[in-house]
């Protein structure tokens, strides 16, 4: 008796290979994103071109997933901490693509961006969020792999940091729109972008409440603490 | 009335000569419910059920200890007749196993042995409604009198669950009943548990971790002679409490 291996071999090698889909997806999208970070700092059009013509095979990952935790279903009938992992396989893989159209997203506008007045500051800030969000997204990846519900609630905490760090900057964007009307468009794109970085924390979030599903068999119910919401006074 | 126990079980242990089959299980069995007993091959699943109608008595060298009751009372009790019981609790086995009698007959025996029925109409009625609860009227009201081993694998399983339910017993226990069934007969089989458990307690003992997933409302796990787990079996087939039922389900001890 092996508790680890089903004994069916070909059973876990089927679990195995749809992770292993699911972790690529997670490589390429933390990559777009930093990518399209940087393309935004260096206004390096070649670079935003890459990650918006990427995010295609993120996409063709996810319907891999999607066809292969079917498959699973049909064919293995999986139980208990099998059947949590193929949901929340798909969950995370769902998550992942969204990450990577945000990405995509960000790389859009940084060409947009480029024909554009430098706002000062700015891309600097964003390139610290998108950082900081693909170090959520990565640790959230990694306690997936490990099982590590501690990890995965550190990543549920830190994604506070990412909403006061957009707060931050809508602040700044806003600041800069009032200054000079000039910089309207400029500071619209940025804050879309913020936003969607800001998105992609929340993601990070949702996969890893599913690491914590996966290994407990319920999501936490406690409410994830929620950095300072933008809705008051002069914020907006 | 749900959520009444029917059956409850208090520390039962039973050996056969000196091998110990199955060790101080305690489980409470809800009336109205389909109760699911899973787990390997000689966990002791069948032992216990068998300890339900006391089937086991038949066996000289076992012994069963501790306390099951049924409604309250204990069956293991000296007043308690097992034949009396039997009628109370009918069971049905792996095998189909009709009498080497017409299909009639086969749904009438027990009722007539118990004797149940006043007269023929009676009689014809009480076999008729077995007949019809288990399922097989349609396919069989024309030849009543052909013999029950002529019906196909599954209708022969379906009479031996109408000779059953004959008696109008509280509780039925069912041993693989579909094990040697092909799928068609064995989802027929699935309907009519389903519909069986309006009426009466059942208890089924299946190697189909799947048809327990999908018949029973409780499931018991059974691991060398232990009752491990018995919940609810969403929760079982979803997020089971204990490792060792967690590796048996997901297939990883067999």
């Amino acid at each position: 008796m092996n508790p680890d291996r089903h004994i069916s071999r070909a059973f876990d090698r089927d679990l195995e290979a749809v992770q292993a889909l699911v972790l690529k997806m997670g490589g390429l999208v933390e990559q777009a994103l930093s990518d399209a970070a940087t393309a935004l700092e260096a206004r390096d059009d070649a670079l935003a071109e890459q990650v918006r013509n990427g995010d295609a095979a993120i996409d063709a990952l996810e319907e891999q997933v999607n066809t292969e935790c079917a498959r699973l279903i049909a064919l293995r009938a999986p139980t208990a901490s099998d059947l949590r992992m193929v949901l929340s396989v798909m969950k995370i893989a769902s998550s992942l693509e969204r990450c990577g159209d945000y990405a995509k997203n960000l790389a859009k506008r940084s060409v947009v961006l480029g024909t554009m007045p430098v706002i000062e500051g700015a891309s600097g800030g964003v390139r610290r969020m998108a950082r900081q969000v693909g170090l959520l997204l990565k640790n959230a990846l990694d306690a997936y792999i490990a099982r590590d519900i501690g990890l995965a609630e550190e990543v549920r905490q830190q994604d506070r940091d990412v909403d006061q760090m957009y707060s931050a900057l809508f602040r700044e964007f806003l600041t800069h729109m009032m200054e000079d009307p000039r910089n309207i468009t400029a500071c619209m794109h940025l804050h879309f972008i913020a936003k969607n970085i800001e998105r992609v924390g929340d993601h990070a979030t949702t996969i890893a409440e599913q690491v914590i599903y996966l290994a407990t068999g319920s999501l936490p119910s406690d409410e994830r603490p929620k950095g300072e919401a933008v809705i008051s006074g002069n914020g907006g | 009335m749900k959520d009444t126990n029917k059956i409850e079980a208090r520390r039962v242990q039973v050996h056969y000569g000196q091998n110990h089959a199955l060790r101080d299980v305690d489980v409470d069995i809800l009336d109205k419910t389909v109760t699911a007993f899973i787990g390997p091959s000689g966990c002791g699943k069948s032992t216990f059920l068998r300890c339900l109608n006391r089937m086991n008595d038949t066996i000289p060298t076992c012994r069963v200890q501790g306390l099951i009751t049924m409604d309250g009372e204990d069956i293991y009790d000296a007043r308690v007749d097992p034949v009396q019981l039997r009628a109370r609790v009918g069971m049905v086995f792996q095998k189909p196993n009709p009498f080497p009698k017409s299909i009639y007959d086969n749904v009438a025996y027990g009722p007539k042995i118990h004797g149940l029925a006043r007269n023929k109409a009676e009689l014809d009625e009480m076999v008729e409604l077995a007949i019809r609860k288990a399922a097989l009227w349609n396919e069989v009201k024309d030849r009543m009198q052909a013999p029950g081993t002529s019906l196909s694998g599954g209708q022969q399983q379906r009479l031996c669950i109408a000779r059953a339910i004959a008696t109008s017993p509280e509780v039925l226990l069912m041993d693989e009943p579909c094990s040697a069934l092909d799928p068609i007969a064995t989802a027929q089989i699935e309907e009519l548990i389903d519909d069986l458990r309006a009426q009466f307690c059942v208890v089924i003992v299946t190697h189909s971790m799947q048809q327990a997933a999908r018949v029973s409302q409780r499931t018991a796990f059974f691991h060398l002679g232990s009752l491990v787990e018995y919940g609810e079996t969403g929760q079982i087939f979803t997020n089971p409490r204990d490792p060792r039922t967690e590796s048996y389900i997901t297939g990883r001890i067999g």
